[in-house]
C-alpha cells in the first residue's frame, strides 16, 4: 500500500494522471504462480483483468499484478520493484528505458492506429466536401493534409456544402482530443498533425516546434475544456453528446464491436496519416522480460488481444466485425513518427498555453 | 472570477460541507461518514438524489452501497481543489467535470472518470406560450428564444450559475449561442455579447440555488413561461414542453470519478460501481427513472426523449473565461438583487449570538453583487432601523463600508416581533423596480410581540400580486421556532434554511443562491 501512495504522489507531483488499480487476480489460481509487478496504460487494465487472460498467464505460470498510470506520467514514478513499464506508446517507453538503463530492442507486442469516430451525418459531409472518402457504409478515410487545411482557414460547418440539412453541424470544424499533456491519445494526435503539416516530417528542433506551435495551439483552443481520458471521450461519443468528430483509439472501437454492439451512428475514419498508439513493453526484469515475450508469441494471448481490439505485432487481427467499420489491414494509412518524447510535451504545452 | 467571488466560494464550499448532515444525510442515525467496506462515501451533485431508487438497485446487484453527500457542483469542486475531500469522500459524482478540469488543483485530485449517463440544457416551455409564439419544439434556437424575450413575450427562471451546474450550462450556452462564437468562448465573445446577453437575461424572472426550489416557485408564481435546466429536471415537471435548441446546448455526462486519496480496494469498488451503473439493465432503468439519456447504444432513451442530434457547445477551456463569464452574469448581465435583511436583534441575541451574527454579515459583504440593494432591518420588540445601502458598479467600496459599519453597531436589546417586522420589510418593498426582490428573516426565538401569525396572513393576502411574489426566506437559529418559520416560508413562496446545527454563515451564504 505505501508503495502505491509513493506512486501516486509522485504522479501528482509531476502533475499527471495516474491511476492505481489491481487488475491482476491472485486469487483462484490453483498452481502456484509467479507474481509480476506491472505498470500500465489505463486502455490496457481492462484487458488484464480479463478473467481469460489472468488464465492465459497463469497457464504459462505468472499473476500479473498491474498498476495503471498515464503514459506520460510514468516517467516520474520510481519503478524499483516492478518487474515491467508498459505504456501505450513508444516515446515514454525509450524515455523510461534509458532512466533505468534497459537495453536491447524494447518488446512492442501489440499497438492500435489512431482514429477519428464520426457521426455518420458528419461524415458525409466530409465525404461530400473532399475532406474524406467512404469506403463503407461505417469506415472511410480522413484526409489530413485537407483537414489541416481547413483547421488553419477556421472553416465552419455551415461552409461546407450539404451541412445546411444538419441542424447540429454547425460551428468550426474540429476534431475532439483528450488533453495533450495528460493524455497519451491527445499528444499523439499532436504527433500526427504536426508531421503532416510538417511537410511529412518529424518534428525536431526549436525552429520546427515554433512552426508547428500555432496550429497546434488552433486545434486544442477551438474544442474549449478537454477530457482527461480517451475511455471519456469515446464514451460520451457513442452516448451521442459532444462534438460529431472525435479522435480516439481503434482499439476502443473494435472492443465495443466485439462486446456484439453495432452501433449505427458510427463511422471510422482512418486519416490518412496517422499515428501508432505502440504499447512497447520496458522489461525491467527477467520476469518482466518474459511475460513480455508472452504477450508478443503466446497464440492464446494473442487472441485475447484481438479481442479487446490491439493489433498483435506480424500477422493481420480478425477484427470481430469483418470489415463494416474496421479495416482489417492498414493499406493506405500512413504512419507518422512520433516526435521525441521531449519534443512532444513541449508541442502539447504550446498547444495548450 | 475576481478574488471576491474567488474567496465567496471557498466560504460557500466549507459552509456547504458542514451543512451536509443537516440537509442531505441519507443516514437516518445521524453522520455517517465512517470509510467501510462495500460502502462507497461518494460527493455527488444535488440534483442526482433523483437516483435513489438505481442506487437502491445497484446495491441489490452488487452489494455496493452509496452514502452521497450533496452538494452543488461547484461549491464540490472548491472542496477538491481544497484538499478537503480527500479523507472523507471515496469518489465524486457531479453533472461535470468541465468545470474541475478548470481547476488543476481539483482536477489532480481525480484519477479516472467514467461517463454513466447524460442530459443536455434544455428550455421547457408551457404549451401555451409555443403556440402563441408559433413554434415547433423540434426546431427552436436560442436567436428566436431572444427575440421573443425582447419582444416580451417570453419570460424565464434559471437556476444561480455560481451555485449550480444546471444553471452555469445554461449561461454557457445562452452566451455561445448569443455570442455567435463558433468554437470555445473566449473572453472576446463575452464582451461582444455583452448586450444581446443583458437583454437576453432581463427575461429572467426567477432565480433559485435548487433545481427543486426552482420547479417548486415555478408553480407557485404561475406567469413565468419556461424554465432553462437539464433536460432531466424539465421532463418531471409536469405541463412542460422540453425543447432542446437547434443551434446547441451544453451537456452533463455525469461521470463517476475516482480519487488519488483512495486505496485500490476503494478503486476497485467505484469501478466495480461504475460498471454496474452502465449495465444494461440498469442504463435502461436511469432513463425510465430520471430522464436521462443512457450512455451505451445498445440502450434508447426513454419514450419521449427526441433522438434528434445537436451540436455540442464547447465548454470553456480556460478558467478566467468561465470565471470571467459568472462574474459578468452577476454583476451586470442578470437583473440585480434587492433584499431586506430583518434581524433578530432582540434581548435574547446578546452575546456569541449578535457577534456570530455580525460575523455572518460582514463576510456577506464580499459576496454582495454589483448594483444589489441590501437593506438592513434589526428589530426588538419593532423595527429599529431602516439602513438602506447600493453596492454601486463605479464605487462598489462606500455600499459594502455602510453595511459594514451598520452590522458593526447592531446591538441586543427587546423583544420579538417578527411578524411586525415582516410587515414593514414589505412595506419597505412596496415600490417596484425591475430587481430579483427578496427578505430574509435572522431570528433565534418565538415570536413575542405585536403582529402574530394570523395577523400577518391576512396581511400577506391582502397584498399586491406583485408583492405577493416577494419570498421569505427564515433561518432557524438558536431557539427559533421550526414550525413557525416553516409556516412563513410556506405562506411566502420562500424556503426554510436550517442554521441550528450548522453556522449562521453557511445558511446566509446559501440563500445567496435565491437572491
Amino acid at each position: 500500500m505505501r508503495r502505491i501512495a509513493g506512486i501516486i504522489l509522485a504522479v501528482l507531483l509531476i502533475g499527471g494522471v495516474a491511476v492505481a488499480v489491481v487488475a491482476g487476480r491472485d486469487e483462484g489460481t490453483s498452481t502456484a504462480t509467479k507474481t509480476v509487478r506491472a505498470v500500465i496504460g489505463s486502455e490496457k487494465a481492462e484487458f488484464f483483468a480479463d478473467p481469460e487472460v489472468v488464465e492465459a498467464l497463469a497457464a504459462k505460470g505468472y499473476t500479473v499484478k498491474a498498476e495503471t498510470s498515464g503514459s506520460w506520467a510514468m516517467e516520474g514514478l520510481d519503478l524499483e520493484g516492478y518487474d515491467l513499464a508498459l505504456p501505450s506508446s513508444q516515446a515514454p517507453a525509450v524515455a523510461l528505458a534509458a532512466k533505468y538503463k534497459v537495453t536491447g530492442t524494447l518488446p512492442r507486442p501489440f499497438y492500435s492506429p489512431l482514429v477519428v469516430v464520426a457521426h455518420r451525418n458528419a461524415a458525409e459531409v466530409l465525404a461530400s466536401n473532399g475532406l474524406a472518402t467512404l469506403d463503407e457504409a461505417h469506415r472511410g478515410t480522413l484526409k489530413m493534409d485537407s483537414y489541416l487545411d481547413a483547421a488553419r482557414k477556421d472553416r465552419t460547418w455551415q461552409e461546407l456544402k450539404g451541412a445546411g440539412k444538419y441542424g447540429e453541424l454547425t460551428g468550426t470544424l474540429y476534431l475532439s482530443s483528450t488533453d495533450p499533456q495528460t493524455s497519451n491519445s491527445g499528444a499523439l494526435y499532436l504527433a500526427a498533425a504536426s508531421y503532416v503539416d510538417n511537410g511529412g516530417k518529424v518534428v525536431a528542433g526549436d525552429g520546427e516546434v515554433d512552426r508547428a506551435a500555432p496550429l497546434l495551439n488552433k486545434l486544442v483552443r477551438v474544442q474549449g475544456a478537454q477530457q482527461s481520458s480517451s475511455d471519456a471521450a469515446f464514451r460520451d461519443f457513442v452516448s451521442g453528446a459532444g462534438n460529431p468528430l472525435v479522435v480516439v483509439y481503434e482499439s476502443q472501437v473494435a472492443s465495443l464491436l466485439a462486446d456484439g454492439q453495432k452501433p449505427d451512428d458510427l463511422v471510422v475514419l482512418y486519416p490518412d496519416t496517422t499515428v501508432n498508439s505502440d504499447h512497447t513493453v520496458v522489461p525491467l526484469t527477467e520476469e518482466g522480460k518474459a511475460v513480455a515475450e508472452l504477450l508478443a508469441e503466446d497464440e492464446t494471448l494473442r487472441a485475447l488481444e484481438v479481442r479487446h481490439g490491439f493489433r498483435p505485432q506480424g500477422g493481420t487481427p480478425k477484427f470481430a466485425d469483418g470489415a463494416t467499420y474496421l479495416k482489417q489491414e492498414l493499406t493506405g494509412v500512413h504512419q507518422a513518427a512520433v516526435p521525441t518524447s521531449k519534443v512532444l510535451h513541449e508541442l502539447a504545452r504550446r498547444a495548450r498555453a | 472570477m475576481n478574488r471576491r467571488t474567488f474567496k465567496w466560494l471557498l466560504a460557500a464550499a466549507l459552509s456547504a460541507l458542514t451543512l451536509l448532515t443537516a440537509c442531505t444525510s441519507e443516514s437516518p442515525a445521524g453522520p455517517d461518514d465512517a470509510p467501510r467496506p462495500g460502502s462507497l462515501r461518494i460527493l455527488a451533485s444535488s440534483e442526482l438524489s433523483d437516483m435513489k431508487p438505481v442506487l437502491e438497485q445497484v446495491a441489490r446487484d452488487t452489494g455496493i452501497e452509496v452514502r452521497p453527500t450533496y452538494m452543488g457542483t461547484l461549491d464540490a469542486v472548491e472542496l477538491l481543489a481544497q484538499g478537503k475531500a480527500e479523507d472523507r469522500y471515496d469518489a465524486v459524482w457531479l453533472s461535470s467535470n468541465d468545470y474541475l478540469r478548470l481547476r488543476p488543483e481539483a482536477a489532480a485530485q481525480i484519477v479516472s472518470e467514467t461517463p454513466v449517463m447524460s442530459s443536455p440544457v434544455a428550455v421547457g416551455i408551457k404549451p401555451a406560450a409555443l403556440t402563441a409564439l408559433g413554434w415547433q419544439p423540434e426546431n427552436v434556437t436560442w436567436a428566436q428564444l431572444e427575440q421573443a424575450v425582447r419582444d416580451g413575450k417570453l419570460t424565464y427562471g434559471m437556476t444561480d450559475p455560481a451555485r449550480s451546474h444546471s444553471g452555469f450550462a445554461s449561461l454557457v450556452s445562452v452566451a455561445s449561442a448569443l455570442s455567435g462564437a463558433q468554437s470555445a468562448l473566449t473572453d472576446a465573445d463575452v464582451t461582444k455579447a455583452t448586450p444581446r446577453l443583458k437583454e437576453f437575461f432581463a427575461g429572467q424572472k426567477l432565480t433559485s440555488g435548487s433545481s427543486g426550489w426552482l420547479a417548486a416557485a415555478y408553480k407557485r408564481r404561475g406567469n413565468v413561461d419556461a424554465l432553462l435546466n437539464y433536460e432531466s429536471v424539465l421532463e418531471n415537471i409536469p405541463g412542460l414542453t422540453v425543447i432542446r435548441p437547434e443551434d446547441g446546448v451544453v451537456t452533463a455526462d455525469y461521470p463517476l470519478s475516482s480519487l488519488a486519496s483512495s486505496d485500490t480496494a476503494t478503486r476497485e469498488e467505484v469501478r466495480r460501481l461504475t460498471e454496474a451503473l452502465r449495465g444494461d439493465t440498469v442504463q435502461r432503468l436511469i432513463t425510465e427513472r430520471t430522464h436521462r439519456r443512457p450512455v451505451v447504444a445498445s440502450v434508447a432513451p426513454a419514450a419521449g426523449l427526441d433522438t434528434g442530434r445537436r451540436r455540442e457547445l464547447p465548454f470553456p477551456g480556460s478558467r478566467s473565461v468561465a470565471d470571467g463569464l459568472l462574474s459578468s452574469y452577476e454583476n451586470e448581465l442578470r437583473r440585480p438583487s434587492r433584499t431586506v435583511y430583518v434581524l433578530d436583534t432582540s434581548g435574547s441575541m446578546e452575546g456569541e449570538r449578535l457577534d456570530q451574527l455580525k460575523s455572518a454579515l460582514t463576510s456577506l459583504t464580499g459576496d454582495f453583487r454589483q448594483r444589489e440593494e441590501v437593506t438592513l432591518m434589526p428589530f426588538g420588540s419593532g423595527v429599529k432601523k431602516v439602513r438602506t445601502h447600493v453596492v454601486e458598479p463605479a464605487d462598489p467600496k462606500t455600499g459594502l463600508n455602510g453595511i459594514r459599519k451598520d452590522t458593526a453597531a447592531l446591538s441586543a436589546e427587546g423583544d420579538t416581533a417578527i411578524y411586525t417586522s415582516l410587515q414593514k420589510a414589505y412595506d419597505h418593498l412596496r415600490s417596484e423596480r425591475d430587481t430579483f426582490t427578496s427578505i430574509v428573516l435572522m431570528t433565534d426565538g418565538e415570536n413575542t410581540t405585536g403582529a402574530d401569525a394570523a395577523d400577518f396572513t391576512a396581511f400577506y393576502k391582502g397584498l399586491d400580486p406583485g408583492q405577493r411574489e416577494i419570498p421569505v426566506f427564515p433561518i432557524l437559529f438558536g431557539d427559533s421556532d421550526r414550525s413557525e418559520l416553516q409556516g412563513i416560508a410556506d405562506l411566502t413562496g420562500g424556503r426554510l434554511f436550517d442554521a441550528q446545527e450548522v453556522s449562521l454563515d453557511g445558511a446566509f451564504k446559501e440563500i445567496r443562491g435565491y437572491q
